[in-house]
């Protein structure tokens, strides 16, 4: 029962990635007034929940072994085994979903026109508005563009070779608990890649001493006000 | 409070200053310039900031920090008179040379710079640039010569090149109009009649005012009184550049390095192009690797640029504090002055129709 919603959901989710539509349109890079949400705040994961990779991965087995083109040239019934092409495909996009999703802790900062989330050993997802319109981030290496579906925060990565990555952010009323939902997809790979972290709020103590950063002095701390 | 407490002081050492006479200019050639801080370059539209990568608080710094620069570049060529760096552009200085910041990435500086002289006259309008692969490495000696010396030298070479095609007497009336533009703007009643305009805006004379007017007698302590002034402002700019040099040395050697590293990112970029079979983890994971280290890059600067504004902001606020405090007290005693100046022509010229 279980596994079968685990296939719907899945399913959903597929659908909501493919081509046809896009992740992001014009609507969802607009924001009227307050963000929807506030995700900032120090963010720790919760390893009780949220997928397993190797899990998915067999959820998606399946769903190919079910719909492969392999299908249609035998007359056995039942499931068929799927491509190696396809496993190989699928496989690499499991193992950069998970390497993308390892961070143990998110460090977000929200105000009225930027959303940055820090993530050790990866790159800070950024989103900016300005006069309530986002603003993407383009380069010769990838495309970045952000937006609101609802109450939830969509990141959305395209790289050359047909390569995407999309993360879409959930808090939870009580402010306590973030979901995000990272996609991986390809053009090499028939179906995408999903993977949903939790993560709890933590609150981080009240540093002993007052930083800033400099350039000829590095990093200056003092207990008291800082005079340079 | 010290300061705004000497003012009076340098008001009256203004006024017992001695003042060249209108027809005794000296050496013709050492024309007075002022150099307007740069228009700084940032579009209005903040989303493009990042595109361009502009930090728009630097660009701001900078503005104040370059003309500082020429300045320095001119008075050492010893061809010219004082040379003052402005809050604003002066156009009834003898000379007035303004700009905005085209470029400034730490390894390429352009500047478009405009020169003119009182007559309205346009010496040069045209951008200079320069590169630090031209030049020797930045070492970022704050006392070592600037990685774009030869761009202000060029600039220093054009303006010569420009008061070259003028003759002598050209240079005189460039210094005499420059003075009754001064006029005209305190005193309309009394000095409008010695100065025209053309339809392109330019300046001539008219004829000159008496050697003995009293009332430019007037003008020239009061313009004395505000070179004192300026003289201030263009201190508070020398301070500056004395107390950001170093740290906008290594700005500029960090931005030169995050070039490099942009280069080496496009290297790395182009080296794993076709290494790996389309669609295997390896390939994948290049294209990703490739977008993340050419955002942290981008990231890294960010930092950077926040890290050299938490040291010189405080330095750049004081200075700006100052500056507006001297330049609202000659707002205020310019309007003042504009006013005495009116009534004392209305009184003069009232005494002189009740002589007659």
């Amino acid at each position: 029962m279980l596994r079968s919603f685990y296939i719907v959901a899945w399913c959903v989710a597929l659908v909501s990635c493919t081509p046809a539509r896009p992740v992001i349109d014009e609507q969802m890079m607009r924001v009227d007034g307050e963000m929807p949400a506030d995700f900032s705040g120090s963010w720790e994961r919760d390893y009780s929940r949220g997928d397993d990779v190797n899990q998915v991965l067999r959820d998606i087995y399946y769903y190919l072994s079910r719909t492969s083109a392999d299908r249609a040239y035998t007359t056995r019934p039942g499931p068929v085994q799927p491509s190696s092409r396809d496993m190989e495909s699928i496989q690499a996009l499991a193992r950069l979903a998970e390497l993308i999703t390892r961070p143990q802790v998110l460090t977000i900062s929200q105000n009225d026109q930027e959303i940055t989330v820090d993530r050790k050993d990866d790159f800070s997802l950024l989103c900016a508005f300005y006069d309530g319109v986002a603003k993407g981030t383009d380069s010769d290496y990838g495309t970045e563009i952000c937006g609101w579906d609802g109450d939830q925060l969509v990141s959305h990565l395209i790289m050359p070779g047909g390569l995407q990555v999309t993360h879409r952010f959930t808090v939870s009323g009580d402010r306590q608990q973030l979901r995000v939902v990272t996609t991986v997809s390809s053009s090499t790979a028939r179906v995408p890649f999903t993977l949903s972290r939790f993560y709890k709020r933590f609150e981080r103590l009240p540093p002993d001493f007052n930083c800033i950063e400099t350039l000829s002095m590095k990093r200056v701390c003092s207990t008291g006000e800082i005079e340079l | 409070m010290i300061a705004r407490a000497r003012l009076p002081a340098l008001l009256v050492f203004g006024i017992l200053l001695p003042f060249p006479s209108l027809a005794d200019s000296g050496d013709a050639g050492a024309l007075n310039i002022s150099i307007a801080v740069l228009d700084s370059g940032v579009p209005a539209d903040r989303s493009l900031h990042r595109d361009l990568k502009i930090f728009p608080r630097i660009r701001d710094i900078e503005s104040r920090f370059l003309p500082f620069v020429l300045r320095e570049t001119l008075v050492d060529t010893g061809q010219w008179g004082a040379v003052r760096v402005v809050s604003e552009p002066d156009p009834a200085a003898e000379v007035s040379i303004s700009g905005s910041i085209v470029h400034s990435d730490g390894e390429r500086l352009e500047l478009r710079m405009q020169a003119s002289d009182a007559s309205g006259r346009l010496w040069f309008d045209r951008n200079f640039a320069a590169s630090l692969e031209e030049q020797q490495p930045d070492t970022g000696d704050p006392e070592a010569a600037s990685p774009f010396q030869p761009l202000y030298d060029e600039i220093a070479r054009a303006l010569r090149e420009s008061r070259q095609e003028l003759g002598e007497a050209e240079l005189l009336r460039i210094a005499e109009i420059s003075l009754l533009r001064y006029a005209v703007e305190l005193a309309p009643s009394a000095f409008g009649k010695y100065l025209e305009t053309d339809e392109q805006g330019m300046y001539s004379l008219r004829r000159l005012p008496a050697r003995n007017d009293p009332m430019l007698d007037r003008i020239e302590r009061i313009r004395l009184t505000e070179y004192v002034i300026t003289d201030t402002v263009d201190a508070k700019f020398r301070e500056l550049h004395e107390e950001i040099a170093s740290t906008y040395a290594l700005w500029r050697e960090y931005r030169r390095k995050s070039l490099e590293y942009e280069q080496q990112n496009a290297r790395r970029a182009e080296q794993t192009r076709s290494d790996a079979t389309r669609g295997s983890y390896e390939a994948i994971k290049n294209l990703y690797d490739n977008y993340k280290w050419d955002r942290v890059t981008s990231q890294e600067q960010d930092r950077l640029a926040i890290a050299f504004d938490n040291e010189v902001g405080p330095v750049v606020e004081a200075m700006e504090a100052r500056i507006d405090e001297l330049e609202s007290w000659v707002d205020a005693k310019y309007a003042e002055w504009h006013r005495l100046l009116e009534e004392l022509f209305e009184a003069e010229a009232e005494l002189n129709r009740v002589g007659t």
